[in-house]
């Protein structure tokens, strides 16, 4: 009781700091899995240009809630609010919402039966109507700024994972989407690679895109987003700037979490 | 010995333009074989987009259930009592031309084998495929058609191949309805002449040549796939 006390002081503070347009306003989720609670009501805004990271153990619902925030993992109950609709409801066309939301996975799933100019253009082209040139200009120009221009015509077998990640985030910033969603982008990554795409996703950050980033890298956390949340058994705990939150945790279950991972 | 061989040659082949029984028989299979494979892509197809329409949104319930029946009844019987019960019942009242008779019973037998081999096919795809096509905002027919199907067909050309030379063979029994393929067509020139080797050798050889350059072609067509990425 009196952690969620706490919780809830931490987040007014939290709310009164960031006095702009709400992007996603995610009220009461749940998610079950059979008879797992995974998610237990949470309630999350998301502001135009934050980049919020979302930590937490194992198996703490971070990547669900992330998974559900376009329902690509259907949500259980709740309400998530984009653009003034709420998506969750069933009659909503959520497709259109998703063209606007893009998102990055923990396995890249880049299309490999395309080459890479293919891949960023498809949805561009399917779903918004561009022509192939207008399509294919805007992906070279994203591709020159994640330093692969001279990857257009190679198959995604062919490119090293780091590679095909920064594919991947170009691929979603095609349909120059509203929000980005990142579902622990380099968790699948060799070591050496980790940097390059960690790079691409702040260079993004200071673009003011607004980004969700699951992600085990507290280095990232730590220097890119505007704030951090704290995840554990489906529920919220704690969130905080950075700086706050990494040197000042309130809860007990953060701070036994950040002790274990921040050796 | 060779002058054996080659009396038995004439007599079983030139003799009365004998010959003339394999020709037509030939033509008969591979008539039967080629629209019994179209029909059966068609069905076979078709039916594995339902199934799998079902398994992810639960819809096309009614459709799904019959295609399960299909599938179930089909593959539950053997293909010579279906053959017969397709002339002599479905068509029995009716003046059908055998052949096509022949196709519709082995397009309808090979569908409920290739549904299965696509239905495997979509499912061998990952699931992150399908994700990732849907957070784009593809649709879930979109997301079959630009990313799902692409690769599960052709991951499945070997599998799909081996099916088309199974029916290619088991056209071979099209003879219970007086159809006169290539099976039938050795065994009215073995009749006649009272000799069953040459016969049935040709014609054994002839499946075996048909098989080979069915497989040559496949070879061709996976080595030409396997190119365009992956």
């Amino acid at each position: 009781m009196q952690e969620d006390k706490i919780n809830t002081d931490i987040k007014t503070k939290a709310f009164a700091e960031n006095d702009r347009n709400v992007l996603l306003h995610v009220e009461k989720l749940t998610k079950q899995f059979g008879r797992t609670e995974v998610l237990k009501g949470i309630t999350l805004d998301i502001y135009k240009g934050d980049v919020v990271c979302i930590i937490g153990p194992s198996g703490s619902g971070k990547s669900t809630f992330l998974r559900c925030l376009n329902r690509i993992e259907e949500p259980s109950s709740g309400s998530i609010i984009f653009d003034g609709e709420d998506i969750c409801q069933k009659n909503v066309d959520i497709d259109k919402h998703r063209q606007r939301m893009g998102m990055v996975f923990q396995q890249f799933n880049l299309f490999p039966h395309m080459n890479v100019i293919k891949n960023l253009t498809l949805a561009p082209v399917k779903l918004q109507g561009k022509s192939e040139e207008e399509a294919h200009e805007y992906a070279e120009q994203l591709l020159k700024r994640v330093g692969l221009a001279d990857r257009a015509e190679f198959y995604p077998s062919q490119l090293s994972g780091g590679q095909q990640q920064r594919i991947a985030i170009v691929r979603a910033l095609c349909m120059k989407p509203d929000v980005m969603l990142f579902d622990e982008p380099t968790s699948a990554l060799d070591p050496e690679m980790v940097g390059e795409v960690l790079s691409v996703m702040s260079d993004l950050a200071k673009t003011d895109m607004s980004m969700v980033v699951v992600t085990h890298e507290m280095g990232f956390a730590k220097e890119v987003a505007n704030r951090v949340v704290f995840l554990d058994r489906g529920e919220f705990i704690e969130e905080n700037r950075p700086d706050e939150f990494f040197s000042n945790p309130v809860s007990p279950r953060l701070k036994s979490f950040l002790g274990k991972v921040l050796k | 010995m060779w002058e054996d061989l080659k009396k038995q040659f004439i007599l079983n082949f030139i003799k009365d333009g004998r010959w003339h029984y394999l020709t037509g028989g030939l033509k008969v299979t591979l008539i039967i074989t080629f629209f019994a494979v179209i029909i059966g892509l068609l069905l076979g197809a078709s039916s594995a987009m339902i199934r799998s329409k079902y398994e992810h949104t639960k819809k096309l319930r009614l459709l799904n259930a019959i295609c399960n029946i299909y599938i179930a009844v089909i593959r539950g019987t053997p293909v010579t009592i279906q053959l017969l019960i397709i002339y002599f019942i479905v068509f029995g009242s009716m003046k059908v031309d055998k052949t096509l008779v022949a196709v519709i019973a082995f397009g309808i037998n090979s569908g409920a084998y290739q549904s299965e081999i696509f239905r495997a096919g979509i499912q061998s795809i990952s699931k992150g495929q399908f994700e990732a096509g849907r957070s784009l905002g593809f649709n879930y027919n979109q997301t079959m058609r630009y990313i799902i199907m692409p690769q599960a067909i052709k991951n499945i050309i070997p599998t799909l191949a081996n099916e088309f030379i199974v029916l290619l063979k088991e056209t071979s029994v099209a003879g219970y309805i007086a159809l006169i393929d290539l099976t039938k067509a050795a065994d009215i020139i073995r009749s006649k002449t009272y000799s069953a080797f040459m016969p049935l050798i040709a014609v054994a050889l002839i499946y075996l040549i048909l098989v080979l350059g069915l497989s040559y072609v496949v070879n061709i067509i996976e080595r030409g796939l396997s190119h365009a990425g992956r």
